[in-house]
């Protein structure tokens, strides 16, 4: 029960930075924040050029609505609301402020021993959104008013060189047991599963010595897309979450083991989401590690630090089955950046799509029971009534059929156009 | 730092597999090796010759093909695959013309014609070989013998039949020192009969693929699967364990299953549709075969499943992760549980079954021309079933209906025992005990055939003793293993010779003057040099009107006998007309045993 049969397994190339305690990145110079680094409305600004701000000093209020508040991860001036790009490339409104290293912090109050509605309080005026790539307001996530039974971790980590979560669990267990009880009273659920992948063996032996009798450590098989949240849940608890609902619909909340971090230390120690742990990897690095870096630092800056080769084929922010590929190093970190990937031509062959040999083998890796090779080929029929029916609407994109294909076609990237196209049309 | 400056955006995902097309077809070109060389050890440079030939053909054919339409030079093997699966199809000694021909219907017709690779419907290298098994069907049958006795390179031609073809005559009598039927299996296995160039070496199949299998390049359930259902449709079809496992290492089944059913582009996607689709095959394959006028029935059996591919993929579609009904209830796996639920049958019946007909019968093919014996079984505890019916007239127009299973044992060729299925009334029963336990040249020499009872039993004794000596004439043409000599002459077109016994087939004309009309007359007569007398007739061709040789004029009677027959003796009882028959046979059998003492004076001197 606790595996699925799908999926396909890359090499997880984690060894690279999964040895690398995690450091601090020192605070950059300038920062960009972006006023959308979460799933919904951008943050209202509430500081103006000039102003002085703090590190932990709230700079752009949440809006009506699905949105989560910002904060300054330095202290040092505002100079300006600016236009930036971001990592899917539009231009969106940024924070600039500058740093004047004086490091000086305002917190929030801390809370003890606080109750379900104070947790979800500060979950939400801390700016707590989902850290492993979603970027879904927590808060809005967890109030579930009783709907869920189990609280599940994700631990998986299944995308391949990203170790943060890892490395989350070895450096700050006793932390995270912690903001997993906040979290999971704070859902009013009874129990917890820590969902881990096997490969992450010493982070499994650690947190089960130190888990209490209502949270339970999952060991899953190691198996991309293992950490997608429906592939997650199946595994920890044999719960299937019916097409086109929610996890909460099956009785759970995921909460990212970072994200359970962030609730932890925004309850113990009042800070507000303003940095997280970042993996950086790949072989155009020559120091691959796991840094605490603030939101809004460039990309460059990071680059910088941890001395990326100029022979860098492709810069991926997020895994390299789901993440982005960067197209700027303007660009800023933001809440939900988890990894900045360098990686050189080996790594991520660029190939030539060559006509569908009809092996098959995207159909038997989608995780989610989808046909590809067949939605492909109505996509370019323009038939989206078929693409549909051969399940269009519930790719979750994780790459899986593009992985396999021997033909090297876009199959992903077609099955999530089809997928836009059917929901735009609303076919 | 220098600037990063060299680095590319992509859509994700931006790590993949590092299998290609080119990898897939190389694999599969390295799983056929081993078929490849056994072919080459077997059969001779002449069949690498034409492999060579074949994959040449095909690889040209796409890149004129790709030339003349203006598209890309294609690299990816795939041709390469067709031509090679193609040219371990062909017989040994096919004309070089053969695999060019192939070569260009598998590649042009079948592959380019419907957009190339990934595209075709069909299985090139299996519709290649049913179109030449139609188009050159005395060439695709021609298959060499296997000898192992050092001379595998000779150039001679001998044609040899199959076991699918020819039954038993494919196997030679001991291989490895193991006679039998565990000899014949050996034979099978290792590849040591007639059959196409690759195919023949069930070891070397095996031995591709499971490398295939282990590359995950092909689907084992395909193979796996076919093979489950071909063994039980085989023990339900022939009710022989034994048979079954010489059929499933007979012919292109095991080549089929492995390298052909797989093919991709003509494969379903899904994997329990992959499960239906091998069953299919399996159960096709088994009803060509046994049912069907082609010997071997795997090609076709592929060609037809590959036609329902397009169908099954399209409304068998995989269920969803959380796939619901518009009652909200979670979607029923049908698919998954009815396929698995299949393959556990299948097994089971395997399992329950194999033992139960470890010794039942093992259907013979019927050649020649026969009153009585219907259906010929061998059981492989050596002893044989005939299945005879016929009937006996009484008087006055009263024809009793008989029917009765005789078993023969083979070795010393006594009547073992005789079950009657069907007396019809009256209770002129037959006297069993006058046959059983007689050896057939007793019952040769038998002429008392009274009975105790009734002289219309009498009759009936008569008319079993005539259904017997057909039943060992059937045995003599059927199953008998003789050599060919080299003797022709006008009336005789085939003289054979086995120990003592020579068999001679002559064709000659009753002339009906009565009746203004001429009978062609065909029979095979074996006679016994050693005793001189009739052994056997078979009777090959007797044109209309039913005026059918009385074969127990003869049988067994020396030729002094029957020169000096008189047209009295030989009379039918029938008619007229049967007797005219009966006096010209009569000629055709002193013509034979002329030609045997010549063939007989010839091996002596």
């Amino acid at each position: 029960m606790t595996l699925f049969d799908k999926g396909v397994h890359p090499r997880d190339c984690k060894s690279l930075s999964a040895g690398a305690q995690i450091a601090r990145m020192p605070d950059p110079e300038k920062v960009w924040l972006p006023l959308s680094q979460h799933l919904g409305k951008p943050a209202e600004p509430i500081v103006a050029e000039g102003d002085r701000v703090l590190r932990g000093q709230l700079v752009a209020k949440k809006a009506e609505g699905l949105s989560a508040n910002v904060y300054s991860p330095i202290a040092g001036t505002v100079k300006g609301i600016v236009g930036h790009i971001t990592a899917s490339g539009k231009k969106q409104d940024h924070i600039l402020i500058e740093n004047d290293f004086s490091d000086e912090s305002v917190l929030l109050p801390v809370l003890k021993d606080p109750t379900a509605e104070e947790i979800l309080a500060r979950i939400e005026e801390a700016g707590i959104v989902g850290m492993g790539g979603a970027g879904f307001p927590a808060a809005v996530k967890y109030d579930v008013k009783g709907r869920a039974d189990v609280v599940v971790i994700n631990g998986a980590e299944c995308e391949p060189y990203i170790t943060c979560d890892y490395r989350i669990m070895l450096e700050y267990a006793e932390e995270l047991l912690r903001g997993i009880g906040y979290v999971r009273k704070a859902c009013g659920a009874k129990r917890a599963v820590i969902g881990i992948e096997k490969n992450k063996l010493d982070a499994i032996a650690k947190l089960k010595a130190l888990c209490p009798e209502d949270i339970t450590v999952c060991a899953l098989r190691t198996r991309y897309p293992q950490g997608a949240e429906k592939q997650l849940i199946y595994g920890c608890t044999g719960r299937v979450v019916p097409e086109g609902k929610l996890p909460v619909d099956a009785g759970v909340v995921v909460a990212n083991v970072h994200t359970v971090l962030s609730v932890c230390r925004a309850v113990e120690q009042g800070q507000p989401c303003y940095e997280r742990v970042m993996t950086v990897s790949g072989k155009c690095v020559e120091k691959p590690s796991n840094l605490w870096v603030k939101n809004g630092t460039p990309l460059r800056d990071v680059a910088k630090y941890c001395g990326a080769k100029e022979d860098c084929a492709r810069i991926v922010s997020g895994g390299p089955m789901m993440g982005e590929a960067v197209f700027s190093l303007k660009v800023c970190t933001s809440k939900t950046t988890s990894s900045l990937l360098f990686l050189d031509e080996t790594e991520c062959e660029t190939k030539v799509a060559s006509a569908c040999i009809g092996c098959g083998r995207c159909v038997q890796a989608c995780p989610m029971g989808l046909s590809p090779t067949f939605i492909e080929e109505a996509l370019f029929r323009k038939d989206y009534a078929e693409a549909k029916r051969y399940g269009a609407s519930s790719c979750i994109s994780c790459g899986c059929c593009s992985y396999v294909c021997p033909a090297k076609r876009f199959l992903a990237q077609s099955v999530r156009l089809a997928k836009k196209i059917i929901a735009e049309r609303k076919i | 730092m220098a600037e990063i400056s060299n680095y590319k955006v992509a859509a994700s995902p931006h790590k993949l597999d590092s299998s290609t097309t080119r990898k897939v077809m190389l694999d599969v070109l390295i799983a056929l090796v081993p078929c490849l060389v056994c072919g080459v050890v077997y059969f001779g440079l002449y069949s690498l010759a034409l492999v060579v030939i074949c994959m040449a053909t095909c690889f040209l054919s796409e890149q004129i093909y790709n030339l003349i339409r203006k598209k890309p030079f294609t690299f990816d093997l795939s041709a390469l695959v067709t031509g090679l699966i193609l040219g371990l199809n062909l017989p040994p000694r096919a004309p070089w013309y053969i695999p060019i021909v192939g070569g260009v219907f598998a590649i042009i017709i079948v592959k380019m014609l419907f957009g190339g690779l990934g595209k075709n419907f069909a299985n090139p290298a299996a519709t290649a070989r049913v179109f030449l098994l139609l188009a050159y069907s005395s060439v695709m049958t021609k298959y060499i013998g296997f000898d192992i006795a050092g001379n595998m390179l000779s150039t001679d031609i001998v044609t040899a039949p199959t076991y699918l073809s020819g039954g038993a005559a494919a196997f030679t009598g001991t291989f490895m020192g193991t006679g039998g039927y565990w000899g014949r299996v050996l034979q099978l296995l290792f590849g040591a009969v007639g059959g196409s160039i690759g195919e023949t070496c069930k070891i070397a199949i095996l031995v591709g693929g499971v490398y295939l299998a282990v590359r995950r390049v092909l689907d084992w359930r395909i193979p796996v699967v076919y093979l489950l259902t071909a063994a039980a449709m085989l023990l339900l079809c022939y009710g022989s364990a034994k048979e079954m496992l010489l059929q499933l290492l007979s012919g292109g089944l095991l080549f089929g299953a492995v390298f052909m059913a797989t093919d991709y582009a003509t494969s379903p996607k899904w994997k329990y549709n992959r499960v239906l689709y091998a069953f299919g095959l399996g159960v096709i394959t088994v009803l060509i075969r046994r049912f069907g006028s082609y010997p071997e029935g795997t090609s076709l059996a592929i060609l037809i499943m590959n036609l329902l591919v397009p169908l099954m993929d399209k409304f068998i579609l995989p269920v969803r992760f959380g796939q619901m009904t518009k009652a909200g209830r979670p979607v029923p796996h049908v698919m998954a549980w009815t396929m698995r639920s299949l393959c556990i049958v299948l097994a089971a019946a395997l399992v329950v079954f194999i033992p139960i007909t470890n010794y039942t019968n093992v259907y013979i093919t019927k050649n020649g021309v026969y009153s009585y014996v219907q259906d010929a079984d061998r059981k492989l505890n050596g002893q044989y079933e005939f299945t005879v019916q016929g009937g006996a007239p009484i008087m006055g127009g009263y024809v009793q209906n008989l029917e009765y299973k005789v078993y023969v044992d083979a070795g010393t060729k006594t009547v073992t025992d005789i079950v009657p299925i069907a007396q019809s009334t009256m209770g002129y029963t037959a006297e069993l005990s006058l046959f059983e336990g007689k050896t057939y040249a007793e019952i040769l020499a038998q002429t008392d055939l009274s009975s105790d009872s009734d002289f219309s039993a009498t009759k009936t004794n008569t008319k079993l003793r005539e259904m017997i000596l057909e039943c060992f004439s059937f045995y003599d043409y059927n199953i008998g293993r003789y050599e060919r000599l080299s003797y022709t002459d006008e009336s005789v077109s085939l003289a054979e010779r086995s120990g003592s016994l020579y068999r001679i087939t002559v064709s000659g004309i009753a002339d009906l003057t009565e009746y203004n009309y001429k009978q062609a007359l065909k029979y095979a007569v074996t006679i016994d040099s050693e005793t001189g007398r009739v052994y056997a007739i078979t009777t090959l061709a007797e044109s209309t009107f039913g005026y059918t040789l009385d074969k127990p004029v003869f049988l067994g009677k020396t030729k002094q006998e029957i020169a000096e027959m008189t047209r009295d003796e030989i009379a039918s009882d029938i008619s007229t007309g049967a007797t005219v028959t009966n006096v010209s046979v009569q000629g055709l059998i002193l013509r034979c045993f002329e030609v045997m003492e010549t063939l007989r004076e010839g091996a002596n001197g």
